[in-house]
């Protein structure tokens, strides 16, 4: 009869490990003294560099960015009509706009700072039921006052079809599914998923992340004085 | 074996709740990003894409919570690239009031919205869109105004 207990407690921290194994490890700390001094209020998210040959990556990955920076209380400059006036301007390549200097780029929108993404590469391999997409990213924050590097990370994020697929518990239709799943990917593959994946690693991951902006509750709690 | 099986259950969800979705969020998006990216796409297809800011403008507002930044500024220039100049200013000046981040971006963007619409006659607000001038008719500084999109297909 003691070996119940014992054998909960065992199922017990299996479930919990299982349940934290989605959770990325914590990774070296950063250095926040520039990000801190310079304290951004709002962040400009220019168009997306792609180093790889898929066309569509760029657009996008753009289009998931200003929720998660939204969500980190930043004031995120409104991406399309940014998008359009770059384009104006004669920057519709992003190259050049990554290239351009970040305190002009940032004195016409009248931006604290500027988020350059960069897609570094893209490698999808194709399996018979399951597709996996491996996708490497690049992220800086430049201060707009002064152009220099407040923040920046690399990240390599994998994506399968096969995720969060579920097993209905009749292995036929599972192998029917996995084939659908692979086929779709294939012909016209969600991006989103993988895209809101490597943002959640990158941006909102406390510790490495962005650290909170001023409409974010955390910090305003930080930010009252102390009685 | 039933109280277990939930325990099991509850474990499961405690380890996960760590590094999920965190906290609440702070605006209600309403699937922005697709539509964003519905947007790039298709360019051309700006209805649609002025029908989802529209939406997620008047949840906001109808919640009376914030409307998150950018969206009056986005939903300001779909209206203007469908020759809304006057309902144009009004949003970006809503963008303005709420954001005073954005204050240099909008007062460019109103300075060259209002410039434009004097300088041709209203266009009637439910008529098809006029037909704008393919150029930025005013020597704005560099990026000041994006010039309206003529001949939308």
């Amino acid at each position: 009869m003691t070996t119940r207990p014992l054998r909960l407690a065992a199922a017990l921290l299996a479930a919990l490990a299982l349940g934290a194994a989605g959770c990325v490890t914590a990774p070296p700390a950063k250095n926040y003294d520039a990000f801190k001094a310079a304290d951004p209020h709002s962040i400009l998210i220019v168009p997306v560099v792609n180093n790889t040959g898929n066309v569509e990556a760029p657009s996008f990955f753009l289009s998931t960015l200003p929720v998660p920076v939204a969500e980190l209380g930043y004031y995120v400059f409104p991406t399309h009509l940014v998008m359009r006036m770059l384009e104006d301007d004669g920057l519709s390549d992003a190259n050049l706009v990554h290239q351009a200097d970040p305190v002009r780029l940032c004195g016409l929108f009248g931006a604290d700072s500027v988020l350059y993404v960069t897609i570094q590469s893209w490698n999808a391999k194709y399996l018979v039921f399951n597709t996996t997409v491996e996708v490497s990213f690049e992220y800086v924050l430049k201060d707009g006052k002064t152009g220099t590097t407040l923040w920046n990370d690399k990240r390599t994020v994998q994506y399968s079809s096969g995720q969060g697929g579920g097993s209905s518990g009749n292995p036929l239709a599972d192998l029917v599914a996995m084939a659908v799943a692979a086929a779709v990917t294939k012909a016209a593959p969600d991006y989103m998923p993988l895209a809101r994946q490597a943002n959640d690693q990158v941006l909102t991951t406390p510790g490495v992340g962005l650290l909170y902006g001023p409409y974010h509750p955390q910090r305003q709690k930080a930010a009252a004085p102390v009685p | 074996m039933r109280t277990d099986r939930a325990i099991l259950a509850l474990a499961l969800a405690l380890g996960a709740a760590g590094c999920a979705t965190g906290p609440k969020r702070l605006y209600a998006w309403n699937g922005y990003d697709e539509a964003l990216y519905a947007q790039a796409k298709a360019p051309q297809d700006n209805e649609k894409y002025l029908e989802h800011l529209k939406q997620v403008i008047e949840n906001a507002e109808t919640a009376r919570d914030k409307v998150p930044p950018g969206i009056y500024a986005e939903y300001g220039y779909a209206l203007f690239t469908n020759g809304q100049l006057d309902d144009a200013v009004t949003y970006y000046s809503k963008e303005r009031d709420t954001w005073p981040e954005s204050r240099v971006l909008m007062e460019k963007l109103i300075r060259n919205t209002q410039r434009l619409r004097e300088s041709r006659p209203p266009s009637p607000r439910d008529g098809p869109p006029a037909p704008l001038p393919a150029t930025n008719p005013a020597p704005a500084p560099a990026g000041a105004a994006p010039p309206p999109q003529g001949g939308r297909p």
